[in-house]
């Protein structure tokens, strides 16, 4: 489903401290699948991570979501893909302070222009999923770190996503939360959700809800 | 004269379109080369990351092309009072060779601009860049025209003396002067009306059965242009005569004077603007069969029909209402 052909990315190019993330990345990641990609830091699992999600552009290579080649879009159509298509949840988070919990689900949603009593209730239904019904007036940063990352995944999931998008899930969770989260992810990947992930917390890369593990280092596949 | 506002805004929007257009032209080279959709090499991702900043250049310098021709034509008629014998802009643009040449090519760069930004507007709604080549190609045939236009621009204004005694629009447009203006202006004023609403008929008419249709694109923007002339001619000819209410006065300037309470601009705003979306209409048409644009083309060349017919219709509107609230009698 997501195919990634000779991808390069540098930062910054062209300058003395010029540094490579990555160095010719040829992936196929299946769909609704889970799959891990596992590195140290620096190996570049994050950057790959943003270039799948449309976060970021390769300095070269092209990726293909579906047979469509989604690395060369104009702006204008990648933000409706990174919309649709992708649900982030990032290693922190990123929930905006001084919203609610149920307000920071349904802020994605509001570009797409859906009336908004439906989704409130969508909203409200993700956050009930997700055993947050009771928490959902609660401003974000009055949350725990277990609850704050359940907002985190209602609010990645509200347009609905065919993929999802975790960045080091369980990096600021105990071993519960972590167990938790996995459960979570199962599920998603059940409903027929394409799941990819960065962690090299063996809790993740060792559950049994992961199909796949790609090892990285230095920019590159180590293994496949 | 240099240190006059509007022509310092002139001097410079026109200035600054050739130097940002000048500026773009080793990348539009590159572009038109080394293209390549299909190849992911850094090389074409550069070249797609940086056709965001250069069209958006470009569309702004066409954008800001538009508002100068109206610029142009104001501060042409504003001046006059400046200059002895001028009455209006003619007496302006007649104080040296350049006036008119420059007014001439302002026109010319503002529908080339026009269809340029139709071009643009469709290629940024594909997902291919469709229309990338044709658009840099495209710019870098504008930038001589753009560029011809800055320096008729520079000479005129350079040019402009204070202490020369210029001609006033009557020794243009009358009846016994030479030239094409003179003769279009001796043109009788029933043949010239049935060529104006003819022609504003049959552009309107085409123009709205393109943007029912999608059909006779090119003719609604042949037509469009033949409405533009014959627009020119009529306000020549008798819409001038029944403004000013007197025979002899066929001034086309004229009647942007406060005297006659703006009126010309009430003419000439949709008449332009509905020109250059008919010719926009056209400068669609090759690419409506793009893979990529069969959707996107028919769309926006309808709405630019929409918009033609609209604007020739205000014109024809427009003109009737001075002709009937005018005192002058030119057909018995």
């Amino acid at each position: 489903m997501i195919e990634l052909k000779a991808i390069r990315k540098a930062f910054n190019q062209g300058q003395p401290n010029e540094f490579w993330a990555l160095n010719g990345i040829d992936l196929s990641i299946e769909a609704k699948k889970v799959t891990v990609l596992r590195g140290p830091s620096g190996s570049g699992k994050t950057t790959l991570l943003t270039i799948v999600g449309c976060l970021a552009r390769p300095t070269s290579g092209r990726v293909r979501l579906a047979e469509d080649d989604i690395s060369g879009l104009p702006e204008r159509f990648l933000t409706g893909i990174r919309r649709s298509t992708f649900g982030f949840v990032f290693q922190q988070f990123n929930l905006v302070k001084g919203l609610s919990a149920l307000e920071n689900v349904m802020l994605p949603a509001f570009p797409t222009g859906r009336p908004h009593r439906e989704l409130r209730h969508h909203a409200e239904s993700l956050l009930d999923r997700l055993k947050l019904a009771h928490r959902r007036e609660a401003r974000v940063e009055w949350l725990s770190g277990g609850e704050q990352q359940r907002v985190a995944i209602a609010r990645a999931l509200v347009n609905d996503p065919k993929i999802l998008i975790a960045d080091e899930p369980t990096a600021n969770l105990d071993t519960a939360l972590s167990r938790e989260f996995m459960g979570i992810l199962e599920s998603l990947n059940a409903e027929g959700r394409t799941v990819i992930l960065t962690s090299h917390d063996p809790l993740v890369v060792e559950s049994a809800a992961v199909h796949r593990v790609v090892s990285m280092r230095d920019g590159q596949l180590v293994e496949n | 004269m240099l240190f006059q506002p509007a022509i310092i805004a002139l001097l410079l929007a026109s200035g600054i379109a050739v130097a940002m257009l000048a500026a773009a032209a080793p990348f539009a080279v590159q572009v038109i080369r080394q293209w390549d959709i299909a190849s992911g090499s850094e090389r074409q991702l550069m070249l797609e990351r940086r056709t965001y900043l250069f069209s958006t250049l470009a569309a702004f310098v066409m954008a800001v092309q538009l508002v100068a021709l109206l610029l142009f034509v104001f501060n042409a008629d504003r001046m006059a009072e400046m200059f002895v014998g001028a009455m209006c802009a003619v007496g302006t643009l007649n104080v040296n060779p350049y006036g008119f040449p420059a007014l001439l090519a302002q026109m010319a760069v503002f529908f080339l601009a026009g269809a340029w930004l139709a071009l643009n507007h469709v290629d940024t709604r594909a997902p291919d860049y469709p229309l990338v080549r044709i658009k840099y190609a495209l710019l870098l045939i504008l930038l001589p025209a753009l560029l011809l236009s800055f320096g008729l621009q520079l000479k005129y204004f350079l040019g402009l003396k204070a202490d020369v005694i210029t001609s006033c629009c009557g020794s243009l447009f009358s009846g016994d002067a030479k030239g094409l203006a003179a003769e279009v202006a001796a043109l009788k004023p029933l043949p010239a009306m049935v060529l104006f609403y003819g022609a504003i008929a049959v552009s309107a008419g085409l123009t709205f059965l393109h943007a029912r249709t999608g059909q006779v694109g090119y003719a609604a923007a042949a037509a469009s242009a033949a409405a533009f002339v014959a627009t020119l001619v009529g306000v020549l000819s008798f819409i001038s005569l029944y403004l000013y209410e007197h025979p002899n006065h066929h001034c086309p300037f004229c009647i942007l004077k406060p005297e006659y309470g703006h009126q010309g601009y009430w003419l000439y705003l949709p008449l332009f603007a509905a020109t250059a979306a008919g010719l926009g209409v056209g400068a669609l048409q090759p690419f409506r069969r793009v893979p990529s644009l069969r959707e996107v083309v028919p769309a926006v060349s309808k709405r630019l029909a929409q918009a033609a017919t609209i604007g020739f219709l205000l014109v024809a509107a427009i003109a009737t209402a001075m002709i009937a609230k005018s005192n002058l009698i030119l057909i018995e």
